[in-house]
């Protein structure tokens, strides 16, 4: 064999075993713990925030974890049809991985019902759009156009065409891999490459929608285009934190020690820490247009991210999500030695967690008045900044690691069979990958 | 490949004219060939010495004992350098040596310098690794000895070929090409120097073209010096000159071939267009038998809609100044008290002010003509939107100098 090309190894253990079910079990008894404390937490607590139900912060909190295991999902199906219609290698030993985490959508799908369902049973408490009080012309005149598209049963439609496309994404692609493990046909990668082109459009339409549609409406009144932009980012940098350390943990078990190597780990750093610079990229793109076109629609998101409690999290946003890995990030080291790369991927793991948490949490507190009498909800972001508050809730990360179990659940479903495309013909090249 | 190129380790004719010996090239059939036979190279001591391919070889820096670049570094270090000096830049021009006042803006402010921060990092960080990568690389050479083998002219298309030089402190004529066979070459060569001094010289037409180019590229910077220190009685050369003189006569321009002289064409003295009379003096001008109207014009039907309307207006084009109540606080006397100015607007509401007591047709005067520091909003307003400003005008003035007893009896007790 030549240097550019390597087999695997005859002693490589490549079959998934007991790992996935040991990690579904592991992911439900996650699950089970964190939420049933999450619900536990939620029903001795009170309402807070301006919030007649005192279940509107474990919604909140669901929305942020919920989008946080699809954001991981959404970076590996990504790179899963980038390597496909680039024709790429590096990725090929690594990319069965992907595949399970890509697989993970149906089981995320159907855990977001958690909050779909009471939102169609007329839960008002999360949606701002959602509360009678939208509809109040004085109020929110010209938040009434956007309101025949953001009504509950529109909501659930599109949610469910969101949850079936990417679903089907994600499975089409994993289908014809193992397919191609038993048959060896080199025309399957050809077939996968010609379906990459228009499952990229499709994906980056599905993606944008499901950033404006579930988090960007929690400030209904609010709106940017590139934020579909700037959620993949954000999703990239905690999709490649994570494919790291599932791939070290697999790798942990005795599996597939020979086939990735540090290459793959410094190929892998780079996505995490390419993305974590386009989404400083994107995120300021957005704040500097609004920032300097002054104009109160778009700037009142900002004004209570930069005033008030929540400047402090905004600044922690930019030192530890961008600042700090990216000077670091840039080195080889921290992307090649095994530690550095696991201390930065559980440190962006977290920081990724904390921009859903900024994005979605500062709408939390709704500002009521009482007008003859009558209770009137004037919504998200309104108010005097000095009196906004974080409001840090240990349901937060409660319902968040709850959530993440039930990831665990759908990648340990897919984890079966072989963890490494064998018959791919880019295999060869992925095995002999070498960063130059 | 061993089988195509004639294979003659033992004897290579020297080329014609050769000087000193200056190295040995030996040929591989393969890279995974050339990378074990740079590894045993590397491994007897050798320092001078580097291997040639088409494509770039995994492994190869490795075995070749390649140390990692220090590029990273030097592109780090011009990238940081970009930064700082895009951020002085900034801070500098705008906020020290000349500093601007733009609608009272700071004239420092982080997020407004992250573009040019940024741009200025890329700019320098790509300028260090283009340069750097130049200068380490020692580009651009554009002659080696080992040009002079016909087989080191194949290393662009399918040659994998070693080349160990004669500086190097272990060469030895005789070991170095043993050591090269053993490694596996299918062909050894030794290379010699021309003896012609000549032969290293920079060939002259090279020379010549930097020399040109570079007093062209001086051109354009030499016209303009000249430009700025010199006048001329020539007019500005027109390179477009149908396009700079166009066969059409502009607004307010002269024109021979009317009797004015003009270009303009005018109305016709003593006509009027239609709809254009504007007979109606109390509607257009607010006057009423010759002073102003305290009433409103009878085509105005005074309704709500009217009312909400000047509202409207009202908020848009007068509070500035004014301010939504109307006693003068708008946000511009705001600024301008902020900054020293001694500047007031009216306050529209004053019980018994010059506005309280000014009739109708006065006030929509004043807001088509203006008064004062006020511009006339006769552009801005058509008449019947001025009418309603007076409308709400007078609104404003009944509330702000309201009492209780204006206030509905049943009412009157939601108000503290």
């Amino acid at each position: 064999m030549s240097i550019l090309q390597k087999t695997l190894h005859p002693d490589e253990k490549i079959k998934a075993g007991k790992i996935g079910s040991t990690l579904s079990k592991a992911g439900f008894g996650i699950a089970a713990v964190f939420l049933g404390l999450s619900i536990i937490l939620t029903l001795m607590g009170s309402p807070t925030g301006g919030h007649e139900s005192k279940w509107a912060r474990f919604f909140h909190a669901y929305v942020i974890g919920w989008s946080y295991i699809f954001s991981i999902s959404v970076a590996m199906l990504w790179i899963v049809m980038l390597h496909h219609l680039v024709r790429g290698r590096w990725l090929t030993a690594v990319r069965r991985i992907c595949e399970a985490m890509a697989g993970a959508f149906p089981i995320i799908f159907i855990a977001g019902l958690g909050f779909i369902i009471p939102l169609l049973a007329g839960y008002k408490d999360l949606y701002y759009w959602a509360h009678p009080d939208a509809h109040n012309h004085e109020l929110n005149h010209h938040l009434l156009h956007k309101l025949g598209w953001l009504s509950p049963n529109f909501f659930a439609v599109r949610y469910v065409i969101y949850g079936v496309g990417m679903s089907y994404l994600a499975w089409y692609f994993a289908k014809k891999s193992r397919q191609q493990d038993e048959s060896g046909d080199p025309k399957i990668s050809e077939t996968l490459r010609i379906a990459s082109a228009p499952a990229m459009i499709l994906f980056s339409l599905l993606v944008s929608m499901v950033a404006f549609d579930i988090l960007m409406s929690m400030a209904p009144k609010w709106y940017s285009t590139i934020y579909g932009v700037n959620f993949w980012g954000s999703a990239c940098v905690g999709g490649f934190a994570a494919l790291a350390l599932i791939v070290l943990g697999i790798q942990r078990t005795g599996r597939l020690t020979r086939a990735i190597n540090a290459e793959h780990y410094h190929d892998i750093g780079k996505w995490m820490f390419a993305f974590t610079f386009f989404w400083a990229y994107t995120a300021f793109s957005q704040f500097m247009l609004q920032w300097y076109g002054n104009m109160p629609e778009e700037t009142h998101w900002y004004k209570y991210r930069m005033f008030g409690e929540w400047q402090w999290v905004s600044i922690a946003m930019l030192v530890g999500f961008w600042a700090f890995p990216f000077v670091f990030l840039l080195s080889r080291w921290t992307k090649r030695i095994v530690p550095a790369l696991v201390f930065f991927s559980v440190w962006q793991l977290v920081f990724h967690w904390l921009d859903l948490y900024w994005n979605v949490m500062p709408s939390y507190q709704w500002q009521v008045a009482f007008h003859d009498g009558a209770r009137i909800v004037a919504g998200p972001l309104t108010g005097n900044t000095a009196f906004h508050q974080v409001g840090f809730s240990p349901v937060d990360v409660t319902v968040w690691l709850g959530l993440v179990g039930v990831f665990l659940i759908g990648l340990g479903r897919n984890l079966t069979g072989n963890l490494i495309p064998t018959k791919d013909p880019t295999l060869p090249a992925s095995l002999a990958h070498e960063v130059q | 490949m061993a089988t195509k190129h004639h294979d003659d380790t033992t004897h290579d004719a020297p080329a014609t004219g050769d000087g000193e010996l200056y190295g040995i090239l030996a040929e591989y059939d393969t890279p995974g060939e050339l990378v074990d036979a740079a590894r045993k190279v590397r491994d007897a001591g050798y320092a001078e010495f580097d291997c040639y391919t088409p494509f770039p070889v995994h492994g190869i820096d490795e075995a070749m004992g390649i140390k990692r670049t220090i590029l990273p570094l030097i592109v780090f270090g011009g990238g940081f350098t970009g930064l700082i000096g895009g951020v002085f830049l900034q801070w500098w021009m705008n906020a020290y040596n000349w500093p601007w006042n733009i609608s009272g803006k700071p004239s420092w402010s982080i997020p407004a310098n992250v573009p040019i921060a940024f741009e200025a990092t890329i700019l320098f960080s790509v300028f260090a690794s283009f340069f750097g990568m130049w200068i380490l690389n020692k580009l651009p050479q554009v002659w080696h000895p080992f040009f002079r083998s016909d087989r080191f002219a194949r290393v662009t298309d399918d040659a994998f070929v070693l080349g160990i030089e004669s500086k190097d402190r272990r060469f030895d004529a005789v070991a170095t090409r043993k050591l090269l066979q053993d490694a596996g070459a299918i062909a050894v060569e030794d290379v010699y120097l021309d003896p012609d001094p000549k032969a290293k010289a920079m060939p002259k037409w090279i020379v010549a073209f930097v020399v040109a180019s570079t007093a062209f590229a001086l051109i354009p910077f030499a016209l303009v010096a000249k430009a700025r220190n010199s006048k001329a009685s020539q007019p500005h050369i027109h390179i477009f000159a149908d396009m700079d003189f166009q066969p059409k006569y502009k607004a307010d321009t002269a024109m021979d071939l009317f009797a004015d002289g003009r270009a303009n064409r005018g109305e016709v003295s003593g006509t009027i267009a239609r709809g254009h009379l504007k007979a109606d003096d109390t509607f257009y001008r607010g006057l009423e038998n010759g002073s102003w109207t305290l009433g409103f014009p009878k085509q105005l039907e005074i309704n709500d809609a009217l009312m909400k309307r000047g509202q409207n207006r009202f908020n848009i084009y007068c509070s500035a100044c004014h301010g939504f109540d109307g006693r003068g606080s708008g946000t511009i006397p705001q600024r301008v008290a902020a900054t020293g100015g001694a500047w007031q607007a009216r306050n529209l509401v004053e019980a018994g002010g010059a506005t309280v007591t000014m009739p109708n047709g006065q006030l929509f005067n004043t807001i088509s003509n203006g008064f004062n520091t006020m511009m006339g909003y006769a552009a801005q307003l058509p008449h019947a939107d001025r009418w309603a400003i007076v409308l709400y005008v007078r609104a404003l003035q009944r509330s702000q100098n309201a009492s209780l007893e204006d206030v509905p009896p049943d009412q009157r007790g939601s108000i503290r």
